[in-house]
């Protein structure tokens, strides 16, 4: 490997890293504001949310909590894991680190932003957190298994596990769209506001029964963390899901593509913001079920994908 | 009534009957726990709420009184006994009538009179500092008495949970209640295993104050602000109950303005409590819309009123406010709009499948727990119970007005909100008739003589969550001897163990959100300085001083 090549891994790196905080609290803001509109609501301003997190970042760091280093160091990892994330999605143009890594690191990177919640849950040791915790860690249990199975069904048919190859629309093979991709597809669009954990599927957090679950004991500049990380999560997810289901324009020249990329992250978004808007929380067992359900169907598309369908 | 007659001959001592609606039944204390439980389980009343008053100033003696509802029979009736002595016990009912639990637990902390044999006699309102015999509710107690040898941070004794639970608090600070107070909820993994609760830490001596500081026109003001949300139902009930006791008709056209003024508060509250309850699920657009169909009601009462809510209607004999018949056609548009608007939002509901998989099987009541606990309202009436007391014991203008009593079969929280969806335009149908049917005339009947003293009177108004039953015994310097307020949460309150036991933890806000719960209602008497925090109960200085060093740490833990 080249100096060069180097130079251009971290540039791209940091460019997505960059990218990311910069246009999170965006969609965050579009997101409360069409909420508050669907709600006949004015709703805050579009920079509300970076304003939010300016505020939060400038304050005192309290320690409430049963064990304040792990607390700052989940809060720190919730945020790092999911930006380490970034450098392994497309957004617009290859993934930088395409060299580096496969899509099993970028499966273990994923489990590590879960884990990093769990852990803030478990730092703060209240009982509400820890509830939120139990529930976050039965979600995350039957929702990651979702992912690994659409990745690997666009592995299949890709014949490799490098990132470049799998994360270009790979769910639909190079000749044809096969059976699998379209069900993968369907599954992760019924899925995706889990694994953005908005309502309906909020559970570990649920406000009204469990005050916000894992994150109810933090506040200042960790709590900023865990929000950036939650917003940062919205914006990962969406471009997982646009690299491997909705290839299509991402080939164009330089700016068309990145445009077309960001386009249908923010299609995404506003799909996430009208169910959310839409539907009373589940659950956790009603949740769960559906999730199963879910899996169950994405095993016959990993089977039909294993037979070339 | 002769069935009656015909078992106790020996122990009735006297019956009033004042009028077609009431009854009163004097016995010997001896046999009050027997006739209760015949007037409860074989002549199947419902039981309303027991009274204990300190009569030593008259009779020199305790009075108990128990009262109950005959629904089909439009008649409430009330069993007293007088008690001598100064430490007066009474045979507990809570065998016979389970859903007495509270409100003996209450007059034994109030008035000092013993129920002996209660179920569970543990401390209800007073709070566990206060000493052994200081009852606030006695004559001889001034009103601002607080007791020398008072403990305001000794903690509160909780039960042991059962094995193999968790507690989880719920409360007192929480943020789908609004209100402070505390379930400690006994959790095995997501499953409610039971609970316990403790209330009362809002207390502010409503009850006292009405009856040793003001006078019987005061009191409206004071009965107002017993509820923030359903005021002018506890307003309307005093003011009944006093005209009940003295004999006052308040005149026809004030009549019809109570009517109206007690829907249009059963619209704003239900349309709150369906935006809360979404809320409480989670559904928030449907929290915020119902918030804004619910807006013009609020700027109308504020135009007759001069308040968004409070509406200081009643005086002893008539009302304060009179519509013109511009208010009465501006009413009519904003009904109209209102019906338009929440059709479209009962349309939807309904079809909301995502809306019924949360709260149907959710916090069921049985026709059983509701007759054992007394469960009142539109608790009552989503499991079939058909009571409502607008038709069973009209009041004000209701029986010259035509209207359907919902009632539905399943009893969970679902039901509920069906029941409350459908009692808004039942709502409205009661209020444009009653718009037909208004009459000119006065608004206030002349009161030339004073009110009699040692008459009872007694009203029950059917409140957006239930019965709202208030007694009042009229007294001397122009102010009742005893008031007793039986807010509908208080009968409630006490069903919600049996409601969430063995359901899942997350169901627990809503089937506590389906009560239309209001604990201000419910705790009326004393103050209180109990918060508990998590395992631990921080004292108020406690706070304070956590508040000034900024920290509230882990290791102040106990």
């Amino acid at each position: 490997m080249t100096a060069m090549e180097l130079i251009k891994i971290i540039l791209g790196g940091l460019a997505n890293v960059f990218l990311v905080l910069l246009l999170a609290p965006f969609f965050e803001g579009i997101l409360r504001k069409l909420t508050a509109r669907i709600q006949s609501r004015q709703g805050p301003p579009l920079w509300q949310p970076y304003y939010d997190l300016l505020k939060l970042l400038g304050k005192e760091d309290l320690e409430a909590g049963e064990s304040p280093l792990m607390q700052r160091g989940a809060a720190c990892l919730a945020l790092g894991s999911v930006l380490t994330v970034a450098w392994l999605v497309p957004m617009g143009f290859a993934p930088p680190l395409n060299a580096g890594g496969d899509i099993v690191l970028l499966i273990y990177l994923l489990g590590l932003c879960a884990i990093a919640t769990l852990l803030a849950g478990l730092a703060a040791g209240s009982t509400y957190s820890l509830m939120g915790i139990s529930r976050e860690m039965m979600a995350v249990i039957t929702l990651e298994p979702l992912l690994v199975v659409a990745l690997v069904v666009g592995a299949t048919h890709a014949g490799s596990l490098r990132l470049d190859r799998v994360l270009d629309g790979s769910v639909y093979g190079a000749s044809g769209i096969p059976w699998s991709g379209l069900i993968m597809l369907a599954v992760m669009l019924l899925s995706f506001q889990a694994f953005v954990q908005r309502v309906p599927f909020d559970t570990a957090e649920a406000e009204t029964e469990i005050m916000e679950g894992p994150v109810m004991e933090y506040s200042g500049p960790k709590l900023a963390l865990l929000k950036y990380a939650r917003m940062a999560k919205l914006v990962i997810y969406s471009g997982l899901l646009v690299a491997l289901f909705l290839p299509w324009g991402s080939a164009l020249p330089f700016p068309l593509g990145l445009a077309a990329f960001w386009l249908k992250v923010f299609g995404l978004v506003l799909l996430v913001t009208l169910v959310a808007a839409t539907h009373a929380r589940y659950r956790i067992d009603q949740a769960l079920r559906y999730y199963a359900a879910l899996l169950g169907v994405a095993f016959l598309a990993l089977v039909l994908a294993v037979n070339g369908y | 009534m002769k069935r009656l007659k015909d078992n106790f001959g020996e122990a009735i001592q006297r019956v009033d009957l004042p009028d077609d609606g009431r009854l009163y039944l004097f016995v010997a204390p001896a046999s009050l726990k027997e006739i209760c439980r015949f007037i409860f389980r074989d002549l199947d009343a419902r039981y309303i709420i027991s009274i204990g008053a300190d009569d030593r100033p008259i009779s020199g003696k305790f009075l108990v009184a128990h009262n109950f509802a005959f629904d089909r029979e439009g008649l409430l009736a009330s069993v007293l006994a007088y008690l001598a002595g100064e430490k007066p016990t009474v045979d507990s009912i809570t065998d016979a009538v389970p859903a007495a639990n509270w409100a003996e637990r209450e007059f034994r902390d109030l008035v000092g009179i013993e129920p002996r044999g209660h179920r569970y006699p543990k401390r209800l309102v007073l709070p566990d500092g206060w000493p052994e015999g200081a009852h606030p509710l006695r004559k001889d107690v001034p009103w601002n008495y607080c007791p020398p040898d008072f403990k305001a941070d000794q903690e509160f004794t909780f039960d042991d949970p059962p094995e193999g639970c968790v507690v989880v608090p719920f409360g007192p600070f929480h943020p789908t209640l609004d209100e402070p107070a505390h379930f400690r909820l006994y959790v095995e993994g997501e499953m409610v295993r039971g609970c316990e609760y403790r209330g009362f830490m809002a207390h502010r001596g409503i009850e006292k104050l009405g009856e040793s500081v003001l006078t019987y026109n005061d009191i409206p003001m004071m009965a107002e602000r017993i509820c923030g949300i359903c005021g002018c139902v506890h307003n309307v009930a005093y003011a009944q109950a006093v005209e009940n006791a003295a004999a006052i008709a308040p005149p026809p056209r004030a009549e019809i303005i109570r009517t109206i003024m007690l829907e249009i508060e059963r619209l704003h509250s239900h349309l709150l409590w369906v935006g809360l309850a979404c809320h409480i699920v989670g559904f928030d657009t449907l929290f915020m819309q119902s918030f804004r169909i619910r807006e013009p009601i609020m700027r109308f009462a504020e135009k007759i009123t001069g308040n968004r809510k409070t509406y200081a209607l009643c005086l002893i004999g008539g009302v304060r406010w009179d519509f013109n018949p511009e208010l009465m056609s501006e009413l009519r548009a904003v009904l109209g709009r209102l019906e338009e608007e929440w059709r479209a939002v009962a349309d939807a509901v309904g079809r909301d499948r995502n809306l019924q998989k949360r709260t149907r099987g959710v916090g069921v009541t049985t026709p059983q727990l509701v007759k054992e606990a007394g469960l009142i309202g539109p608790v009552a009436r989503a499991a079939g119970v058909d009571i409502d007391c607008r038709r069973d014991h009209p009041y004000a203008a209701y029986d010259r007005v035509e209207f359907k009593v919902i009632v539905e079969k399943d009893g969970d929280v679902w039901s509920r909100i069906v029941v409350r969806l459908m009692e808004v335009f039942e709502s409205i149908h009661i209020i444009r008739q009653c718009l037909e049917k208004i009459e000119d005339g006065p608004i206030q009947a002349a009161i030339t003589d004073e009110l009699p003293p040692g008459r009872m009177g007694m009203s029950s108004v059917e409140a957006p969550r239930g019965e709202s039953h208030h007694f009042v015994i009229t007294g001397e310097q122009n102010r009742p001897r005893r008031w007793r307020v039986r807010a509908p949460t208080y009968q409630n309150l006490q069903g919600i163990p049996a409601m969430i036991k063995d359901q899942q933890l997350a169901d627990m806000t809503i089937s506590l959100g389906s009560i239309d719960p209001c604990f201000s209602c419910t705790d009326r008497i004393e103050t209180v300085d109990l918060r508990s925090g998590r395992t631990r109960v921080y004292t108020q200085e406690e706070l304070i001083k956590s508040r000034r060093t900024g920290l509230i740490n882990a290791n102040q833990k106990k």
